[in-house]
């Protein structure tokens, strides 16, 4: 595994996971919360619900009381009853009596609960009516169709008979909407074998019971209903949809972060030191490679200091004897170094203009003073290889200045079949022994430089066939005279 | 030499032209010519009410149900066949006594034992704008099961009959066989009768049909709705169902209110095999009604090629226990609502148009039709009416409106099929 890998890894740890975490959290608290909230909803609307099931029992039980009243003051339906007469007029009597009460259900039946009159349904007299104790509701008959009531019963007697009126309202979508004063919960009705598909998307949370009598096909029998107060999943379903894309958002911005300052980091921490274990690679290597071609020349040459201090006749013929050997070992250094040599990037040589090469390196490297000999003829050399030189020549010269003001001019001129090129300044220039070590590898005098600028500069210029010179005096500056040969 | 024969057809057919010609008085069996008396009519047959004093220029008379001109000359209900009777003409016409009268054949004779009636136009007889009417205008593109019609002469018609009858074919007091023709600039066909309407003299509200004469009949519907309007608005006739109305009619001075003939028989055609008998359907009903009595037409369709050994299977049912009944009509309702009470169904209402669809494709538990009681011609009926699958078919109830009329004004007389309408 690689150091950046390791150090991607070690961020996705050290990030994500947290973020996971405080994630799930999140969304486990605000589903709590949610549920909560809605339970302690629907307790209110269940005893709101109740409370209006009582108010339209109440609401229904006076308007038959009212109904019972009318009745037994009625002489023409008295007249009926005990004489017989126009059984047109107990027929209609429910119609009427149902409108002006503004019920939606109206039976009165008698004692052996067989419809005289029904408003919701003229022609279902003499059928049996459904038996209604208190407060139920009531699947009727239509001709159109079977209708839902919420229904109650109230007695009279007229003429010593006994009859019933049983009165109630519709219970349709408009009464479960008045019901439902929720927005966010929904009333519904299961009646029993209600084969309607419940909705996949409610959860019942509470419910109302009543007493429930199918009467469409007859008399009916009681049973028991449900109002249901249910709650929709699907707005906890969004709400956990919203926070999981925003949490996928934020795991995938946090990521990137990751990555780009890891990307980041890598390249400050692990170029330098992967290049200096490459480098420590290659050393090694050739460090055993030329020793393995040093060795037999140290065993020939201590063989012949060893002949010629010993037997210094015989020196002749072992040298002889020992001279393949030599030459072999030079042979294989000499193929060591052409190989090595290869490792290097190789230059392309073509006509290059100095001048232009120098314009252009200078309009980068600041306040630099030129002084260019005209119609100086194009050189042999690659454009890139020669503004590396070139820059780094300035860069040193810049830096020599340290910051104290001073010049740095680069001058061009034609030499003899060549082309001369002189970066000077008037910095702190150099000793002797720093000379003598200035185009070492990794030698520096400079805080935080490398030691490889005037080594790659010497190898550089050395590469395109030309040379290099060096003028300095400590504390006067120094000039560095580059001469690449013209291109014939 | 040359000989000519005359066929004996031939011969007989002059003989007949040469007797209407003729105008010799009627007689029993044999050829005989047969006039029609404009005055003949039926005192049984003319409404009680009340001594008439001269001709009153206007008549008002209202109507419950809408009318439709696209329908003339053949009524769909009761509204249209007032209105039609006094527009359009039937060669005869057949009072509430079944007696034949002339109304556009003034003449007619008997011959071939009763196979062939000889038919001659009233003189004068003309549509309304002038042209006269031809022996032509009543054959053309005419004629039904069991009789067919042809034009002897300008102003004379022959019907030939599959079997010998006594009498004049009653198919001839038929709506089927009212003289008619477009007109191109009224939705009123042109017809024949003494009183004349046009778009021009049509409303949404009101029809005004005038005679030559001078004197106008004025339809007029409620605007309201509510039809005791119309009573309070001084109409002179309304022929009504509703008990109501008829109670509320009892009120006012000056109107008489007299039971008209029953005239419909509410029927549940089903393709259940085997009939159910409902007791007490009178009750479910509004209007004035009694159970249904026999002697219906639609028992025997033979001859019309319809009835037990003709009609088709009954269609596949779609399940639905549902009983069909038309949507304007109060007592179908109230039928179908009782119907349902006791046979565990559900009643469904339909516009006229899609119950007569729906009757002829079959596909429902039932259906409620109301039927003429009487018809003149019961083959054309029957098509109309009733389907040509086989159907069980329960008579209910029958009912029967009710005339209001304002006393004094004019003389009201009743058809065999109810139809109220001015006295001649």
């Amino acid at each position: 595994m690689t150091f950046r890998t390791r150090l991607l890894t070690a961020f996705g740890v050290v990030v994500l996971i947290p973020l996971l975490v405080f994630g799930l959290g999140i969304r486990r608290e605000m589903s709590r919360r949610v549920t909560a909230e809605y339970e302690r909803r629907v307790a209110t609307l269940v005893s709101v619900i109740n409370a209006d099931i009582a108010r339209e029992n109440d609401r229904i039980s006076s308007r038959l009381a009212a109904l019972t009243t009318s009745l037994q003051g009625d002489n023409d339906f008295r007249t009926t009853i005990v004489r017989g007469g126009d059984r047109g007029y107990i027929l209609d009597y429910a119609g009427g009596a149902m409108r002006l009460a503004g019920l939606d259900f109206l039976q009165i039946q008698d004692d052996e609960g067989r419809v005289l009159s029904s408003g919701h349904f003229r022609n279902e007299f003499d059928r049996l009516g459904p038996h209604v104790v208190g407060l139920m509701l009531v699947q009727a008959a239509t001709a159109e169709g079977p209708f839902l009531a919420l229904v109650t019963t109230d007695t009279l007697r007229i003429a010593g008979r006994p009859f019933r009126l049983i009165g109630g309202i519709a219970v349709d979508s408009q009464f479960l909407a008045r019901l439902a004063r929720d927005p966010e919960l929904g009333v519904a009705l299961e009646l029993p074998r209600d084969t309607t598909a419940p909705d996949s998307n409610a959860f019942v949370v509470g419910e109302v019971t009543l007493p429930y009598i199918d009467a469409a096909d007859g008399p009916g029998r009681a049973e028991r209903a449900r109002i249901v107060v249910t709650r929709s999943s699907a707005l906890l379903a969004a709400l956990q949809r919203n926070v999981n894309f925003w949490f996928a958002a934020a795991v995938l911005v946090a990521a990137l972060a990751a990555l780009l300052l890891a990307g980041w980091l890598s390249t400050r921490i692990s170029t330098p030191v992967e290049a200096r274990i490459a480098i420590g690679d290659l050393a090694r290597q050739v460090n055993h490679d030329i020793k393995n071609g040093l060795a037999p020349l140290r065993n020939v040459f201590r063989h012949l200091t060893q002949v010629a201090r010993d037997e210094p006749a015989q020196l002749p013929k072992v040298f002889t004897e020992r001279q393949g050997t030599v030459e072999s070992s030079i042979s294989y250094l000499e193929t060591l170094a052409a190989n090595y040599a290869k490792l290097s990037p190789q230059s392309e040589r073509k006509a290059t203009d100095v001048n232009a090469v120098v314009r252009e390196t200078v309009a980068g490297a600041g306040s630099v003073r030129t002084k260019l000999a005209d119609g100086l003829p194009p050189v042999s050399a690659d454009a890139l290889v020669l503004r590396r030189v070139i820059e780094n020549l300035l860069s040193n010269a810049v830096d020599s200045l340290e910051g104290k003001g001073g010049a740095v001019t680069i001058t061009t001129e034609r030499g003899n079949g060549l082309v001369r090129i002189a970066v000077s300044d008037t910095g702190r220039g150099m000793s002797k022994a720093e000379l003598d070590r200035a185009f070492d590898d990794f030698y520096t005098t400079k805080t935080g430089g490398t030691g490889l600028g005037l080594s790659i500069v010497r190898r550089l210029v050395l590469d395109s066939n030309g040379s290099l010179k060096v003028e300095t005096e400590p504390g006067q500056g120094s000039k560095f005279i580059v001469e690449i040969p013209i291109l014939t | 030499m040359y000989r000519y024969f005359m066929p004996a057809r031939r011969v007989s057919v002059i003989a007949s032209i040469s007797l209407l010609a003729a105008c010799a008085h009627p007689r029993s069996g044999g050829t005989g010519v047969t006039t029609g008396p404009r005055e003949a009519l039926s005192e049984s047959c003319l409404l009680s009410t009340g001594a008439v004093s001269g001709r009153t220029p206007k008549i008002t008379i209202g109507l419950t149900d809408p009318v439709d001109p696209r329908h003339a000359p053949i009524p769909q209900n009761d509204a249209e066949r007032l209105v039609f009777r006094h527009l359009y003409e039937t060669p005869v016409r057949i009072d509430c006594e079944r007696h034949v009268l002339p109304l556009l054949a003034e003449k007619w004779v008997r011959d071939d034992g009763g196979r062939r009636w000889t038919f001659r136009l009233r003189d004068g007889a003309q549509f309304w704008d002038g042209a006269p009417v031809t022996a032509q205008d009543l054959v053309f593109g005419r004629g039904g099961v069991g009789y067919t019609l042809a034009a002897l002469e300008t102003r004379v018609i022959t019907v030939m009959l599959a079997k010998p009858a006594d009498d004049v074919p009653p198919v001839l007091g038929d709506p089927g066989l009212a003289i008619s023709k477009p007109a191109p600039d009224s939705s009123w066909p042109i017809g024949t009768g003494a009183y004349w309407a046009t778009s021009a003299t049509t409303t949404a509200q009101e029809i005004r049909a005038q005679s030559s004469r001078g004197d106008t009949l004025v339809f007029r519907s409620a605007a309201s709705g509510d039809a005791r309007d119309l009573l309070d608005a001084g109409v002179d006739l309304l022929v009504t169902r509703d008990r109501a109305l008829r109670d509320y009619a009892a009120t006012l001075k000056d109107l008489t209110v007299v039971a008209l003939p029953w005239d419909r028989t509410y029927v549940y055609i089903t393709a259940e095999a085997g009939g159910t008998r409902f007791d007490g359907l009178e009750q479910a009903v509004r209007a004035e009604a009694r159970r249904a009595e026999g002697g219906f037409w639609w028992l025997d369709l033979r001859a019309c090629g319809l009835g037990s050994g003709h009609s088709v299977s009954p269609p596949a049912s779609t399940g639905q226990r549902r009983i069909l009944y038309a949507r304007s009509d109060p007592t179908a309702r109230e039928l179908a609502g009782r119907l349902a009470a006791l046979t565990r169904a559900a009643a469904t209402a339909r516009s006229p148009d899609d119950l007569s669809a729906a009757v002829s494709a079959g596909k429902d538990w039932g259906y409620i039709v109301a039927l003429p009681r009487a018809t003149a011609d019961p083959c054309r009926a029957a098509k109309t009416l009733l389907p040509e699958w086989a159907a069980t078919i329960t008579a209910l109830v029958d009912t029967r409106p009710t005339a209001i009329v304002r006393r004094g004004v004019a003389r009201w007389t009743v058809d065999q099929d109810g139809t109220v309408h001015l006295a001649p």
